[in-house]
Order: C-alpha cells, then sequence, then structure tokens
C-alpha cells in the first residue's frame, strides 16, 4: 500500500511538469477511462467497507493502518482537485459569489487542510460522514454544501433520470417504458426505482436532500437551470434507441447519458454565463466543463471521496463504457450548445462511432478471425496511425492530464483546449464523473440515515422488496407471473452490465456476507452453480501473445481488476499490484494505444483467449470417438443398435472435429470384437478377441481410423451392423473387460468413449449382482446400495481420466442394471450419464423417440477435450467442496477429461477471513480446453458481487433457486454417504432454520406463522418439490436405477433445467391473451401466467401445459374446448384424440400457431429437444402428470399446507 | 522408428505441427523428450546450422532448417540418418506446399495440426522395413548426410544458457562500475566539502580572533 502513496505523490506530482506523461495515477482513470474508474471502489477506494464505516463512526477516526494510504491517494488527488478549484473558483466566484468559501481555499495550500486532518482523512470513505472533520473545520463544511449547490443544477437534473425527483419526474418517467427490454430485471429495477424513490439509502436521499439545495439553487442560477432542463429533456428520446441496442439493462446508461448532457450544458452554459475569456472558451466547450464540476465535487469535502468516488466513479465508468453514450452526450452538446468549437463535437461524434463498431466487432465475433488478432497489430498500427494517432493517441495521454492532474497548471490546460475536444470520451467519462459526485455529494447527511443501504450502489428498492416479509401460512400465490429470474446482484449499473450472466455463473447468495460468522446466522448455504461450457451466442475471442495474469494468484485479467495507472493494474482477488505488459496497451478493437481498460479482457465477463503453447503439455489432440456397443441378446432385443448407427449415419459430417479426427467401434457381447477400418480395405473386418480376462488389441493403428479417410468403411460397417448381430443369442455381457479394451484403444490419444449397455454386466472384471430387492422399493426405512458395488469403474475411470479419456453411458435397461456402480465410469471420467427405463423400440416409442433426439444432440454438440478447470475466488473465500462430474486433481483443479456444453457443476464455499476489506467479492471460473479442430482454448468467466455485513442484506440477495440446487446436491452426496431419510431431514432443516432464523434475527414483527423474506418465499415450495423428487422421495414405489439416475441429473444438469425438473413450470393454454405476449421475428408469443401445481389450479374445461424441461404434458381436460382440440390438436373432439399423441400438428389456426409459437419459445434455448405428451384426463399417463403437481398431497407425501404446518410445530418446538 | 515430430518456426519458435506416436509397448515416457524439442525449437535461430543431429540419450534428434521452418524428428539412435533426413526432406516437400505461404502469419500454436495427418503416413511409410527398401533407391542423392553436423542435445540447450549467464555478470559488472562511480562522486563531494569546512573555520577563527583580540 505505501507502494500507492509514493506513488500518487510523485507521480502525480510530476505528472503537473508533464501533462503527457503515460503514468496517470489512479484517479485519471477514473475520469478518463472507462474501467478504472469503476474500480477505485472495488479495489481500494472500496475496500474500507463501506458499510462498516457508517455504522461503525469511531472505528475510522483511528484509521487502520492500511487504510492510510488510501487517504493519502484521496489526499493528493484533492490536492489537485483543490488547485483546480482554485483557478475554477475565480471563475464561478464571480456569478455565484462564493466569496466565503473561495477564501479559504485559494488562500490556504490545499495541502493544509489535510495537514491539520491527518485523523480526518483517513476516512475518506465514510468517516467524514462523521462530521467528526466537519465540524472543526466549518469552513471547510461550507464550501462543500456551497459547491454543493453550485453544481446543483448538473446533479440535481441528473438524478432525474434515475429517480424521478421532483422537478424531472415528467420527462424521467416515460422514459422507462420506452426502454423496454425483454430481460426483466432491467425493467423491473427501472420500476422500482423510479416508484420507490422515498423508500431509502442513497437514491433515494437526494429527495430529501435535493430538496434543500434545490431551492437554494434554483434561486441561486436560475439560468443555467433552465438550461439544463431542456437539454435534459431532448436527452432521452434520442439515447433510448443506442440505449436499446446495447442491449442489457443500460438503465445505468441512461441516466448517464443525461449526466453527460447535463453536466454538459450545464457547465457550458455555465461558463458562457461566467464570461469565461473567449479565447479559451472557445476552445474549452469540453474542457472547463469537466473542470467545473469535479472540482466542486472534490473540493469541499475532499475526504469523500473514498466512498463517494466509490460508487460515483462506477457509474461514471459505466456510462462511459457504453460507448453509445458517448455519441449522444457529445450530440447533445453540440446541439445545445451550439458552442464555438462545434467542429471538435463532430469529431467526438466520429470518433465515438468508430469505437462502437469496433464494439460490435468484438461482440459479433464468435470466433477467432472478427476479434483482435494481435499479430496484426502491427500492421493495424501502422495503418491506422496516419489518420487516428494524433487524435486517438494524443488524446488519452494529453486528456489524462488535465482530467485530474492538469489542474495545477490550469493554463496550460487551457492551452490544450484547442487539443482537447479530441478527448470524446475521456472527457465524457469526466462529466459522467462529475456529474456523480455532485450528485453524492449530499449524501454525506443522507448517508447517515440509511447507513446499512449506503455502501451499495442505489437499487435498495430491490431489496426492500426482497425483504418484504412474507407469511407463508397467509400468502397464497407465491409464484410469479413468469418463470424466476436469478436476482440481480446489487452492485452498480456498470458492474451489472459487465458482470457474468447468471446462466453461466450463479451465487446463492447475491450478496456475500462478510464473515463466516454472519453466513452461519443467516442459515444459507454459500456456494456456486456453474455452467461453464455452455453454448453461446456470442464470445469474444482473444488472440494475444502474451494472456495477462495476475502473478501471484494467476488470475485472468477482467472487468473488474483495478487500473491503478496506465501501466499497473491490480487483482480484484488477491490485490497484488501488475504490471500491464506493453502488448496489452494496444487496444486491437478500437485500434488505439494506451487504452488498456478498453481491452476485450476488460470489457467482458465472458471471454475466451486462445492459449499459447504454455498451456500445452502435448500437442492438441485430435477429436477421438469410440463407441463401445453391447450387442447382446438382450441389447438387439431392445432394439437401440439400428437407431443408433442410424443416427451416427445422419450426423457422421457434424461430429465435431476437423481432419485429423478418428473413430473406432467395438462390440461385446461374451467376447469383444474390434473393428478394422484401416484405408485400403474393401470392407470392415472384424476381429474378435474371446479372451476376456486379459485383454489385448489385435491391431494397433487399424482400430482407430481416420474419419475422413475411411469414411467409406465407417458408413459400411454402420449400414451391416444391426443385421450382424439380429440373431445372437448370447445373452452374457462383458462391459468391464470391453471397458478395459476401450481404453487401452484410446490411452495413446484420449478422447471420448460412448458405452451402451443394456443390462447388468455378468462376465470379466466388473461384473455385478442384482442388489435391488423390488419388494424394498417403497419401504420407508432407508434405501440401500446407493452407493457403488465395485471400485473397478470407478479406478477404470481414473485412469480414463489420466489419459484424458472421457467416458459416456448410454443406459437401456429395462431390468436392474446397477446403475449406482456403473454411473461411476462417467462421474470420475467427467462424462455424462443417459438412462432410458425399459427402452424398446417398439414398446416403447415415447422412450425411442427420446432416445433419438438426445442421440442426435449428444453426437452434434460441442465438446472440449483435456480440459481443466479451475475456480478461482477473492482472498477470504475458499471452495471446499465440489459437485459434478470431474476429477480433482489438485485441491482446486478439476480434471475433465471431456467437457460437453450440457453438463454443470456446484460448489460450495466458506468464508475463511472477514472480507471486510472490500466491498465486492469475485469470482473466476477458468476452462482450459481443446476444441474439437485442434485449438487450445480458455474460457474465462468472472462473477463480481457485493459483499455485505447485515443479515438483511444477504437475506435480500439470496438466490432461492440456487440455494435449492445447492442444497439439492447436498442432500444427494448426504444420501450416499449416510442415508436417504437424513439427507431428507437435513432438507427440511434448512427450512426450519432459515424461517427461525429470519424470525430471531431480521423479521422484528410479532407475527405468528411462518415468515419468510420476499426473497425466499418460495424455499419450503422447492424443499417439498425436492423431496417428492425421484431421487429423493420415500414410501413410493421407485426403480433404484431411476432413483441413482435422478441423482445423477442433479448432480451434473445445469440450474435452469434442474429447477423445472424439480418444479415444473404449469400454463394455462386455453385462453392465452395477448397481453404481455412478446413479439419476436414478426411471431407472437403469447406468455401465459405461472400457475400452482395444485390438482385445484386444473379445471375440466380448460388444457393445461406442463414443462417439466425434458418433457412437455399437454393435459387436456375432459369439457375442455371443441375449438381447441380441433384447432390446435387436430381431433374434432375430446374423445377422439388418440391415447399416445405425441406431437402437435403443425395446423394454420391462429391458435395452433400461437401455440406452437409459445412451445418453440419455450425450447429455444434447451440444449435437448423435449418431447411432449397430450395427456388425456382419463388416461393412465395421469398418473405420471399429477406427480409433478408437488403442492398436492400423495399417497405418503404431505401437501404443501401440511408441510408448512409440519415446520411450523418443528420451529414451535 | 521415429518416435516425435514437430515442426516449428524457427523466428520464435512457434510450434505449428506436430505428431507422437505414443509407445504402447515399451511404455516410454516421451514428456521429456517433448519439453526437449519444444525448447530446441526455441533455441534454434537462423544461425543455427542447417541440419544437424542432437544426440540425447540412446534417441538422435534431427532436424532440418529450410525456407524459415524447422523439421525435427526425434528418433531411436539405430535408426539410419540418412532415412531421417529423407523423412525430414519429405515433409519439408509436402508442407511447403501446402503451407509455406502461410507460415509467418500465423500466431496460434499448431496451426498446422492438420499436417499431423501427413506426417503420419509419411512416418509409417519410412518405418515400415518393406517400404524402406524401395526408398532407399531415391536417397542417393543424399550422400552428404554423413558430413552432417552431430552435437549433443546438451551443449546446444547449455549455450544460451552460457551467453545469459555472461550477459548477466556483465551487467552485474557495470551496474557496480556505476555504483563505484558514484560513490566514488560521492567521496569527493565530501573531501571538498571538508576543505572548504576547514578553510571556512580557519577564516572565521581568524576574523574573530583579529576582532577581538587584535583590535
Amino acid at each position: 500500500m505505501s507502494g500507492f502513496t509514493n506513488l500518487n505523490s510523485s507521480v502525480g506530482y510530476s505528472q503537473n511538469s508533464t501533462p503527457n506523461g503515460g503514468a496517470a495515477p489512479p484517479y485519471q482513470n477514473g475520469p478518463v477511462q472507462t474501467y478504472p474508474a469503476m474500480y477505485p471502489p472495488a479495489g481500494y477506494y472500496g475496500a474500507p467497507p463501506q458499510q462498516q464505516g457508517y455504522s461503525t463512526i469511531p472505528g475510522h477516526a483511528a484509521p487502520a493502518p492500511n487504510k492510510a494510504p488510501v487517504t493519502n491517494n484521496a489526499h493528493s488527488a484533492n490536492y489537485y482537485h483543490n488547485n483546480h478549484q482554485q483557478q475554477q473558483n475565480h471563475l464561478p466566484q464571480h456569478h455565484v459569489a462564493p466569496s466565503p468559501y473561495s477564501a479559504p481555499l485559494s488562500s490556504a495550500p490545499p495541502s493544509q487542510p489535510y495537514a491539520a486532518l491527518p485523523s480526518a482523512a483517513p476516512p475518506p470513505t465514510n468517516a467524514h460522514y462523521n462530521q467528526q472533520p466537519f465540524q472543526p473545520h466549518p469552513p471547510y463544511a461550507t464550501p462543500g454544501s456551497y459547491y454543493g449547490q453550485q453544481s446543483y443544477h448538473p446533479s440535481s437534473a441528473r438524478q432525474h433520470p434515475s429517480l424521478v425527483p421532483v422537478t424531472a419526474s415528467g420527462p424521467g418517467a416515460p422514459l422507462y417504458p420506452i426502454v423496454s427490454y425483454p430481460s426483466a430485471p432491467g425493467s423491473s429495477q427501472y420500476g422500482t426505482l423510479s416508484s420507490s424513490q422515498s423508500t431509502s439509502a442513497p437514491v433515494g436521499m437526494p429527495t430529501q436532500m435535493v430538496g434543500a439545495p434545490l431551492h437554494q439553487y434554483s434561486a441561486a442560477p436560475p439560468p443555467s437551470t433552465t438550461a439544463v432542463q431542456p437539454g435534459y429533456g431532448v436527452g432521452p428520446p434520442g439515447q433510448t434507441a443506442p440505449t436499446v441496442v446495447n442491449g442489457q439493462g443500460s438503465a445505468a446508461q441512461n441516466a448517464v447519458h443525461q449526466h453527460y448532457t447535463q453536466s454538459h450544458q450545464a457547465s457550458l452554459s455555465y461558463d458562457s454565463y461566467s464570461g469565461v475569456p473567449p479565447g479559451s472558451g472557445g476552445a474549452d466547450t469540453d474542457q472547463p466543463p469537466s473542470g467545473t464540476p469535479s472540482t466542486s465535487v472534490h473540493s469541499s469535502p475532499g475526504h469523500h471521496q473514498g466512498v463517494q468516488y466509490g460508487y460515483v466513479a462506477n457509474s461514471g465508468a459505466s456510462s462511459a463504457s457504453a460507448t453509445t453514450s458517448g455519441p449522444a452526450a457529445a450530440a447533445a452538446a453540440a446541439a445545445a450548445a451550439a458552442a464555438p468549437s462545434s467542429s471538435s463535437s463532430d469529431d467526438d461524434d466520429e470518433e465515438e462511432d468508430e469505437d462502437e463498431e469496433a464494439g460490435g466487432d468484438t461482440s459479433s465475433s464468435t470466433t477467432g478471425s472478427a476479434s483482435p488478432v494481435p499479430n496484426s497489430y502491427d500492421s493495424l498500427e501502422g495503418g491506422s496511425y496516419p489518420d487516428s494517432m494524433p487524435p486517438s493517441n494524443d488524446m488519452t495521454n494529453q486528456a489524462a492530464p488535465y482530467g485530474s492532474y492538469g489542474y495545477p497548471s490550469m493554463q496550460s490546460a487551457y492551452q490544450q483546449g484547442p487539443a482537447s475536444h479530441t478527448d470524446a470520451s475521456p472527457s465524457h467519462d469526466l462529466y459522467g464523473q462529475s456529474g456523480y459526485q455532485q450528485y453524492s455529494q449530499p449524501f454525506p447527511n443522507l448517508s447517515q440515515l440509511s447507513a446499512a443501504l449506503g455502501g451499495l450502489s442505489g437499487v435498495p428498492e430491490l431489496e426492500v422488496e426482497a425483504l418484504r416479509p412474507v407469511n407463508l401460512l397467509q400468502e397464497r400465490n407465491l409464484l410469479p407471473p413468469r418463470p424466476l429470474e436469478a436476482p440481480e446482484p446489487n452492485v452498480s449499473s456498470d458492474l451489472k452490465k459487465v458482470n457474468c450472466s447468471p446462466q453461466t455463473f450463479r451465487c446463492t447468495l447475491t450478496s456475500i456476507p462478510q464473515t463466516q460468522a454472519l453466513l452461519n446466522k443467516a442459515r444459507l448455504p454459500l456456494g456456486l452453480l456453474l455452467h461453464p461450457f455452455r453454448d453461446l451466442q456470442q464470445l469474444p475471442v482473444i488472440t494475444s501473445n502474451t494472456i495477462v495474469r495476475c502473478r501471484s494468484c494467476r488470475t485472468y485479467i477482467n472487468p473488474f481488476v483495478t487500473f491503478l495507472d496506465q501501466r499497473r493494474w491490480k487483482c480484484n482477488l488477491c490485490y497484488r499490484v501488475n504490471d500491464v505488459p506493453d502488448e496489452f496497451m494496444y487496444n486491437p478493437v478500437t485500434r488505439s494505444y494506451g487504452e488498456p481498460h478498453k481491452r476485450p479482457e476488460v470489457q467482458n465477463a465472458t471471454v475466451e483467449f486462445i492459449a499459447s503453447s504454455d498451456y500445452m503439455l502435448r500437442p492438441p489432440q485430435p477429436a477421438v470417438y469410440l463407441f463401445v456397443l453391447d450387442v447382446s441378446h438382450n441389447a438387439v432385443e431392445a432394439g437401440y443398435l439400428k437407431y443408433f448407427c442410424e443416427s451416427l449415419l445422419e450426423n457422421l459430417t457434424k461430429l465435431p472435429g476437423d481432419v485429423r479426427t478418428r473413430v473406432g467401434f467395438l462390440t461385446f457381447d461374451s467376447t469383444i470384437h474390434f473393428y478394422n477400418l484401416q484405408e485400403g480395405l474393401s470392407q470392415p473386418q472384424m476381429l474378435v478377441v474371446s479372451d476376456i480376462d486379459d485383454v489385448f488389441i489385435p491391431s494397433h493403428d487399424s482400430l482407430m481410423v481416420n474419419l475422413k479417410e475411411s469414411k467409406e468403411l465407417v458408413k459400411d460397417l454402420l449400414t451391416s451392423l444391426p443385421e450382424m448381430f439380429s440373431q445372437t443369442r448370447e445373452t452374457h455381457s462383458a462391459l468391464g473387460p470391453a471397458l478395459q479394451a476401450a481404453y487401452k484403444l484410446m490411452s495413446p490419444t484420449g478422447g471420448r468413449i460412448t458405452v451402451f449397455q443394456t443390462q447388468l454386466p455378468t462376465l470379466g472384471v466388473g461384473a455385478l449382482q442384482a442388489r435391488e430387492d423390488p419388494n424394498q422399493r417403497s419401504s420407508a426405512k432407508g434405501v440401500q446400495h446407493l452407493g457403488p458395488a465395485t471400485d473397478f469403474y470407478k479406478k477404470l475411470a481414473l485412469d480414463c481420466s489420466g489419459q484424458q479419456i472421457g467416458v459416456d453411458l448410454f443406459l437401456l435397461s429395462s431390468q436392474y442394471a446397477d446403475l449406482a456402480s456403473l454411473a461411476c465410469m462417467s462421474k470420475y471420467s467427467a462424462g455424462s450419464v443417459f438412462y432410458y427405463p425399459s427402452f424398446h423400440y417398439i414398446h416403447n416409442p415415447a422412450q425411442l423417440e427420446k432416445f433419438q433426439k438426445d442421440l442426435e444432440r449428444y453426437l452434434t454438440r460441442k465438446i472440449g477435450f483435456e480440459a481443466v478447470m479451475r475456480i478461482r475466488c477473492t482472498k477470504g473465500l475458499s471452495i471446499h467442496t465440489f459437485h459434478g462430474n470431474f476429477f480433482v486433481r489438485s485441491t482446486d483443479l478439476l480434471s475433465l477429461a471431456n467437457v460437453n456444453p450440457d453438463s454443470a457443476f456446484a460448489v460450495q464455499m466458506s468464508v475463511e477471513d472477514s472480507l471486510a476489506d472490500s466491498s465486492l467479492a469475485c469470482f473466476q471460473a477458468a476452462l482450459l480446453y481443446t476444441s474439437s479442430r485442434g485449438k487450445r482454448r480458455i474460457r474465462v468467466h468472472t462473477l463480481c458481487l457485493p459483499v455485505v455485513n447485515q443479515l438483511s442484506d444477504v437475506y435480500a440477495g439470496a438466490d432461492v433457486q440456487a440455494i435449492t440446487c445447492l442444497l439439492a446436491n447436498m442432500a444427494i452426496d448426504r444420501s450416499v454417504s449416510s442415508s436417504l431419510s437424513d439427507a431428507r431431514d437435513a432438507l427440511v432443516n434448512a427450512v426450519v432454520d432459515l424461517v427461525s432464523a429470519y424470525k430471531s434475527n431480521v423479521s422484528n414483527l410479532q407475527q405468528s406463522g411462518l415468515v419468510v423474506p420476499a426473497s425466499m418465499r418460495l424455499f419450503p415450495l422447492y424443499i417439498l418439490a425436492l423431496l417428492k423428487q425421484k431421487a429423493l422421495r420415500t414410501g413410493t414405489s421407485t426403480r433404484l436405477d431411476e432413483r441413482v439416475f435422478a441423482m445423477c441429473e442433479f448432480k451434473t444438469q445445469p440450474l435452469q433445467q434442474l429447477m423445472r425438473l424439480v418444479h415444473p413450470d404449469l400454463y394455462r393454454l386455453d385462453n392465452m391473451s395477448d397481453q404481455g405476449a412478446l413479439h419476436l421475428n414478426d411471431t407472437v408469443v403469447p406468455q401465459p401466467h405461472l400457475l400452482h401445481l395444485s390438482a385445484e389450479r386444473l379445471s375440466r374445461d380448460g388444457a393445461f401445459l406442463m414443462d417439466c424441461s425434458n418433457v412437455f404434458y399437454l393435459w387436456i381436460g375432459k369439457c375442455c374446448n371443441e375449438m381447441f382440440i380441433r384447432d390446435v390438436l387436430g381431433c374434432p373432439n375430446y374423445a377422439s384424440i388418440p391415447p399416445n399423441m405425441s406431437h402437435i400438428p403443425e395446423l394454420e389456426t391462429p391458435l395452433s400457431e400461437r401455440v406452437r409459437a409459445f412451445l418453440d419459445w419455450l425450447q429455444d434455448n434447451r440444449a435437448f429437444s423435449c418431447t411432449i405428451h397430450v395427456v388425456k384426463d382419463d388416461a393412465s399417463a395421469k398418473a405420471t402428470l399429477f406427480q409433478h403437481l408437488v403442492e398436492d398431497q400423495s399417497e405418503v407425501a404431505s401437501s404443501y399446507r401440511d408441510f408448512l404446518q409440519h415446520i411450523q410445530q418443528q420451529i414451535s418446538k | 522408428m521415429i518416435l516425435l515430430t514437430m515442426v516449428a518456426r524457427v523466428a520464435d519458435g512457434l510450434p505449428l505441427a506436430a505428431s507422437i506416436q505414443e509407445d504402447e509397448q515399451s511404455g516410454r515416457d516421451l514428456q521429456q523428450y517433448q519439453s526437449q524439442a519444444k525448447q530446441l525449437c526455441r533455441k534454434l535461430n537462423a544461425q543455427s546450422p542447417d541440419r544437424c543431429t542432437l544426440e540425447t540419450g540412446d534417441m538422435n534428434f534431427h532436424y532440418l532448417i529450410a525456407q524459415g521452418v524447422c523439421y525435427l524428428s526425434l528418433c531411436e539412435a539405430s535408426f539410419p540418418k540418412k532415412m531421417a533426413f529423407a523423412y525430414l526432406e519429405d515433409l519439408h516437400n509436402e508442407f511447403y506446399d501446402q503451407y509455406g505461404r502461410r507460415v509467418p502469419t500465423v500466431t496460434r500454436p499448431y496451426s498446422f495440426i492438420e499436417f499431423d495427418t501427413y506426417i503420419q503416413k509419411m512416418k509409417k511409410s519410412y518405418v515400415d522395413s518393406r517400404a524402406r527398401r524401395n526408398l532407399g533407391s531415391i536417397n542417393t542423392e543424399l550422400q552428404d548426410v554423413q558430413r552432417i553436423m552431430v552435437a549433443n542435445i546438451e551443449e546446444v540447450l547449455q549455450r544460451g544458457e552460457a551467453i545469459s549467464a555472461l550477459d548477466t555478470k556483465a551487467s552485474n559488472l557495470s551496474s557496480l562500475s556505476k555504483k563505484y562511480r558514484s560513490d566514488a562522486k560521492y567521496l569527493n563531494t565530501r573531501s571538498t566539502y571538508a576543505k572548504v569546512a576547514a578553510v571556512a573555520v580557519f577564516f572565521i577563527t581568524l576574523i574573530i580572533y583579529v576582532r577581538f583580540w587584535w583590535l
């Protein structure tokens, strides 16, 4: 930390003299650059815990040593600002008559106050809120408020967008509706924001605070305010377009744009008003504004910066990062100001536009080509420099100094004026920031009011809603109308914008508790749910000679790191300061130099790097696929072979891979058959090895063959294979030896083994006994044999994992096949398990269809080979348990022989050390894999979450779905290691604990009944649903294999899928209205409401759709509308609906189109396509549907009501 | 027996293609040789001899540099040198035909990993003793193979280290001399100060003496 101090003081100073100097102190980053600006809060400004600061006032008077530098930082920064003020003040003085204030400041050397206030300085974060510093120094305080006033026009105006306070509510309110995103969070946030501004905390505060200044304000400089308002009013409409383009919750952007415009205009008007000498004024349409607002901010309570800067800067940064904001602001500025330097602002426009395009490029680049190709840097650089260098390159360097440090030599800044228009983005940032800072000015008082929430970025309304106590015994309609979205972490809007998608990375608590004690108090599990290799629509791919990583913890550079200056960045996980390599200084996206914060790595939370050869132990392996097929009598009877061969033939060209792709086949019954497919043979040769005790490979290089070269032979084999064994009478299955052979075949290269098995293995190693007693299936005294019977499969899997071989198992058995043992082969080799109970190609068409669809997805989905994954988290947090299919090689390195886009992982974490010195916790998952085309790549996801110290905040950020999934994983571990009833008790206890913890700690309402925070209102329901799942239910007759398979699913399915399995979505289809319907490329997708899973919600005259993740049930009531049956199902009446209908005909009726549009929409993002079953009210299939109605009582399990009663009894005990 | 083949760009040692023959029977661990091969590729530069054989234990590395691309193979010591270089020559012809023009532009390691297929085919035809006989006839022009330099891998790999050691020593020396220089300066100034001080003291005493006792 001391390094900091030095740096700031020395570098900062030196910079004054050489404004062009590269080393920009942290500050400069703020104003000039988007990213850095947002970091300070995370890194060191924010490091002193904000909330804590609020609550423990005295603590800050004696600051911890490590915080001192922060002060210094602020201090040095202030120094400049002060200087700056001095000069600036002279300008403002005239009009606003700030006499009392300018006197002390300009006379007193800026450093003096600080020297006088050594104790006050440390609390840069918050302590000054505590008045201590203020009171002894009234002059200071006054200037503060004074300045506050001054700057209020910008600030008050700028609050309008987000806060919709008094004045601007008119224009502000309509703004939000316009910005309607498909993604709910954004809009909902808006809604809440605007509606509940009075509720509390930072955002709300301005209303109070602003109230006062506003009056003064409007009294004092009327011209400027008026100037501001119109500008503001004009701004929004224009800006909505860009924001929509940008796509995601650009709440901040909107707000920010307006800041821009406003502060801009404000200052512009201000300047002209103040009668700045035309010589400078002409040039400085950009500059003075930047100067003025920021000065005023810093000036008065210089020490505020800590906190203020924290989020203030954040949002400022966000705005800047949204490149769109730039042009808007610039345009607005140009239009409103009609300034002498209009030409310059035009320049801004152009530049910003370029930026935008470039940005578009990155985002759209799904594969390597479009994105930065570093070696072309040179050429690019060479090409672009002649045109763009003077503006772009100089701009940053120049802008930097005067943005923050050039002030002392104000003249010089002015001199730069003419060139200043160059810095479109930097200066805008500045505005944004300054706007924010002013905005933050009023906080001191307000933040005292809402101390707890102050540190957060200002969406407390969400929190308030999340914390609304819900009495479960009274509220009956708990389900939201639409499927639950992941809660948004309560971080500043720009962090939110770059944060990792919740589909990829989700944390059970979106507000991380500061200490383990707090976590224990909350009685909620802390963990992550990951879906790292998910199919992505867009993914920035970065080719770079050096991948920038932290030198001590090896974290990849990510959007949440802090740039201390141009040359150094601070790791957000271990807080080490690292150098920025030279290559990183060049930004291939904008083709500009010296903007490390704009590199795609720091603009995206999910990126993919092309790895250098340092990341390879051996040359990237080719895609190698081996199919191990059961051809015993049982298998022939089930008839899967024909469908497998058909499917593979169809997808042979779609198998992921390149010209090196290799395939091989191996079949087995009581012997093992190899197939020689060597190029040049006229037909495949079968080689039979009957010695299953000591398996050997009959031929070395002709069994795994190049797919491209031997394609004809492979096709031959696939067409003849089903016939070859049609007459077999061999009933035994030597799976173990076959797997050993497969392992030997594959071990030189690694790859994927796909095993098809239809019965219990009976011969050779790995033979298994039938362990299940069908009569015990429904017994309540616990389920036996959930663990493997032999460790052969586990050992084999570990060997495979060591040789980079993944084993996937397709079990198609009608009898007990001991999946608990067999599944081990996939569990430890990072494979996947598919199970088709009672598969038969004639008798069970539903399973057949599912098998075919799954197989198609399986064969064509992406695959990564020889992968490893490491999850890193902020110092203080530690990961202790992993869930999923993998092998844990070292403490935190997951070895994944294969990685597929459909498997997910979960980890449990604990808080080892207090997280008090940071306000943000970050998690990074890095997956290194070889793509099927032989490219070594690293996919990096980074998630950033706030750290809180209040129990209520922890509850407000609880993610009920993630918690449910993590608990399910834990329960499954428990049921294998201990017993099923233990696991079930633990789940019930989780609910009991939550309710009692909430009751005793947070809710002060003396309500009787079950009270939980609104964020967790679905928790008991989900837990009840979990208890009724196949994996965890008791009482009902559940076949052991099905139970074990359900457990495997829980371990590997991604969250969304899992939640639909646990708690299916139920919709009524026959009376869908267009209300709230989505319009996606000229199809209307109606959005019916979710219904509770209870039979009382089904009515005889309706048609209901139940979405169980991999299967849809369409339930048709007895008295269902004839028109629906006719239009959608194509049957004249209810009676004529065939009993096993499993598709929706494509009819031309509007109703049918809407139903199909809705179904398609539901399936849209699912990996495995779903089958649909039409269930009639009287059909026997009704039972399968009704078992999903988890709120109802079944023979053995209680209803939701009873469950709640039970919980209540447990609590009152 | 050709165990390992690697194609790399000479300029920066970037691997372009490779093929590894895992040897199940002997169970030999090629990991060590692989890393040696990688190091070797980095060490080689435009000044390195075009053809060279490097001995490492009971194996030999043979390499061939042509058109800025290095072809390296690891063979058993018993494998005829002539064959090895003929093999490398063949690889070069094919590789240059297919990818030669793109070599300077690529940045990703193993960009031409697809060449692996060809390497394997070639390898097979060279290793197969029956095919070998046929090849023998074409290799007459490679008679000068005898003159190819033979060196030990250790020497080659160490050479760079020695140079870098020298470099560090030199830089140490220069920094020390700088220090010496500044120290000397400091001493000089100190002695000057001392002299000046002595003179000053003398004069002050003189003045005082003159002021109080003389007058």
